[in-house]
């Protein structure tokens, strides 16, 4: 089988056939790159993004062609004489860089760090390209101990001092935290020889391209998740979320300073708006409260007023009364206090035209 | 001596050409598909605040149910998980089941609910929400249905305002943030939250969408596509998976302070069981909570660990409380097959014995 399998492989028709794979992975290719909306970056919106607005189909399209490149692989490597070494064959399956499980890891768990290495690498080209953000090529070099800065320049010099720190906090904290992945990936293999080892025997082999990789997916998930649910990875996480968002508690503060001196508002003064401005709707809706809870109060009063003035009823009457007071005082209550005029209105409002029944409805569009 | 791979050759070489030839169909089937549509059940519009609003669904046939069902989804995803396709939408098959069913859409927060709190989102709209729903109806207390953060929200709110709720369910909700398979809790431990807010404002969608796909990377990243490739050439197959992946990825910013909130109270100090948990300044007392209670958790769930959702059972003050544990995971809950056959009948049937 193996001799008929080398020939196989060395076949022209192999040759003529990855030709036509490629070419449809090219095809692919085109198809992908057409005009997609833009790729979240988990931390932070990238301030160019003209190459990243694929980036998560252009991912999932590496991701297939690996897969696909490994199938071959395992194609080829299924020569392999029964009784060889299939230790080193599943290191030479799954143990290149270029490998499905290395691209899933290095393409997408690292994403935060990629993202923010990007954004870090925007933001020291607009620090060269723009004086206002000062000299961070020497602040560069203030990262590796605090220089005392002085003179007129002081704070911006301190600055700069800061953002280099953070930075490089924020990558020695990244670096961490890809170490955790890389030995996430190791244990994966070493999961993967295990289960495969218990199927070593007739009837228990690994039959199909398939059935190999969804086992090592679930030794690969299961040694990430070991890593993910340590005590380590939760303190190198925090660490690596932290000391980026340091870095981008620095980044608005400088460019609030630039937006100051331009005269331009700047997010603090308009979240700042905000905050008052929530705070003055949750008085008002107190305020409106507390309003319908004395019209109502005053609405019992009268009628219980009005019910005195009448004949005394009997003992049994009276104690019913008393109950359907007691229910309707709540009742008014709904409808005055705690749904409140405003949104009556704007319920009735809005329900009148749509008063048939909706049958398509883009919430994004109506935002 | 057996190896444990016994792969043939030339079958293998089959699979490969059967993988290019569903590339190859995919790639035509893939062109010009518009985005799917979600089950789109008929509804009306009820109830309108901001960015929310209130659905009335509406059946074939009346509701045989007096009670309504108001139902309180999580903050993050939008609401459209209940009502994904018409095969499989919880909303369309609780309705068949003859319930009375009310949505709350939170929408899309933007800058301008940056500093809404879990005072405003608990005791302000979902109280004027359920308020809407009592007063159509002329009822004191209303049936609640949340579902995962919203099923918290609805803890909350039940034990804040308990006169308001008759029956209470809660679905995939977290109660203990602290069981130790709770990676999400894990991760969240050790975050500066109030730096990690004062940097972001809101908190972008896709953040949160990062932050899940690495729960299980390998899975969720790529297995799944690979998996997708068996479907390229099945339009209806991929037109599901691709419904799916708009529901995934079309998700709602956080509103920054609810956030804060949300993540230091209930993640990192898991107040909630604690009893030192305080909505708008007033306690939280899960004791308080007395009217009949049916817990339905996940046993696969990975973003909510079927022990969080369990502890409910030890905190709530009711003495009708039901479990109800559900094979199959946190999205499963809702559209699996399994889930259309056991989950909306297990509710109207518990809900009829109470109504």
């Amino acid at each position: 089988m193996a001799d008929q399998a080398s020939d196989f492989i060395k076949d022209d028709f192999i040759r003529n056939y990855q030709a036509l794979a490629q070419q449809s992975w090219d095809a692919w290719a085109r198809q992908m790159q057409q005009p997609q909306q833009p790729a979240q970056n988990p931390f932070f919106t990238p301030a160019t993004t003209a190459t990243a607005g694929n980036e998560t189909l252009e991912r999932t399209l590496a991701g297939l062609k690996g897969y696909f490149d490994w199938m071959q692989g395992v194609a080829a490597g299924s020569s392999t004489p029964p009784g060889g070494d299939w230790q080193q064959q599943l290191q030479q399956l799954f143990g290149g860089a270029g490998q499905p499980f290395a691209q899933a890891f290095g393409g997408i768990d690292s994403t935060g760090a990629e993202g923010f290495a990007r954004q870090w690498q925007t933001w020291m080209q607009a620090a060269q390209q723009h004086p206002g953000f000062g000299d961070l090529a020497g602040a560069q070099g203030a990262a590796s101990g605090p220089t005392p800065a002085f003179g007129q320049n002081r704070e911006q010099q301190m600055q700069q001092q800061d953002m280099a720190a953070a930075i490089l906090a924020s990558m020695q904290a990244s670096a961490r935290y890809q170490t955790l992945i890389q030995r996430a990936n190791s244990h994966g293999m070493e999961r993967l020889q295990d289960k495969l080892a218990q199927h070593a025997e007739p009837g228990r082999q690994i039959e199909s391209i398939k059935g190999l990789y969804d086992l090592w997916i679930d030794a690969a998930e299961e040694a990430y998740a070991e890593i993910a649910l340590s005590n380590e990875f939760r303190e190198v996480y925090g660490d690596m979320v932290n000391t980026q968002m340091r870095v981008r508690q620095l980044q608005l503060k400088q460019t609030e300073k630039i937006c100051q001196e331009l005269g331009v508002p700047t997010r603090s003064e308009v979240s700042s708006l905000g905050e008052r401005l929530q705070a003055m709707r949750r008085e008002l809706a107190a305020l409106k409260h507390q309003l319908a809870a004395s019209q109502s109060s005053a609405a019992t009063a009268g009628k219980t007023s009005a019910a005195k003035a009448t004949a005394k009823p009997p003992a049994s009457a009276v104690k019913k009364s008393v109950a359907t007071v007691a229910m309707s005082p709540r009742k008014v209550a709904v409808r005055k206090s705690t749904v409140g005029k405003a949104n009556v209105k704007s319920s009735a409002a809005v329900s009148k035209p749509r008063s048939k029944p909706v049958t398509h409805v883009s919430p994004r569009k109506r935002k | 001596m057996y190896t444990p791979l016994r792969i043939d050759p030339t079958k293998a070489m089959g699979d490969i050409a059967s993988f290019q030839r569903k590339l190859a169909a995919g790639m035509t089937n893939l062109r010009g598909m518009q985005e799917p549509e979600y089950a789109n059940t008929p509804r009306e519009l009820v109830y309108s605040e901001d960015k929310l609003n209130v659905w009335h669904f509406k059946g074939e046939g009346k509701p045989t149910s007096k009670t309504p069902l108001l139902i309180v989804y999580a903050l993050v995803n939008t609401v459209w998980m209940t009502d994904l396709q018409a095969d499989r939408s919880m909303v369309r098959n609780l309705l068949e089941q003859g319930e009375d069913v009310y949505l709350i859409d939170w929408g899309y927060p933007d800058g301008a609910d940056r500093w809404l709190t879990l005072d405003d989102y608990i005791n302000g709209y979902l109280d004027r929400c359920v308020d809407v729903v009592r007063e159509r109806h002329g009822l004191d207390a209303i049936n609640m249905l949340g579902i995962c953060q919203g099923g918290a929200f609805s803890l909350c709110y039940t034990a804040l305002h308990r006169d308001k709720v008759r029956n209470l369910i809660t679905m995939v909700t977290p109660v203990d943030f602290h069981t130790p398979d709770n990676m999400l809790s894990h991760w969240c431990r050790n975050l500066n939250v109030d730096q990690f807010v004062d940097a972001m404002g809101n908190i972008p969608a896709g953040l949160m969408n990062y932050v899940y796909l690495t729960l299980k990377p390998m899975r969720l990243n790529q297995q799944k596509y690979i998996g997708m490739v068996d479907i390229l050439d099945n339009p209806t197959e991929l037109e599901n998976f691709l419904r799916m992946e708009r529901w995934i990825f079309d998700s709602p910013d956080q509103a920054g302070e609810a956030f804060r909130q949300f993540i230091k109270d209930f993640y990192q100090d898991n107040k909630l069981i604690k009893g030192t948990l305080e909505i708008g300044g007033k306690r939280v007392d899960l004791g308080m909570l007395t009217q009949p209670v049916l817990n339905i958790f996940a046993e696969q769930d990975h973003l909510v660990p079927p022990d969080a959702s369990r502890a409910l059972g030890r905190h709530v003050g009711t003495t009708d409380y039901t479990q109800l544990a559900f094979k199959g995971g946190h999205i499963g809950i809702y559209v699996s097959g399994r889930a259309q056959r056991e989950v909306p009948p297990a509710i109207h049937q518990w809900l009829s014995a109470r109504d």
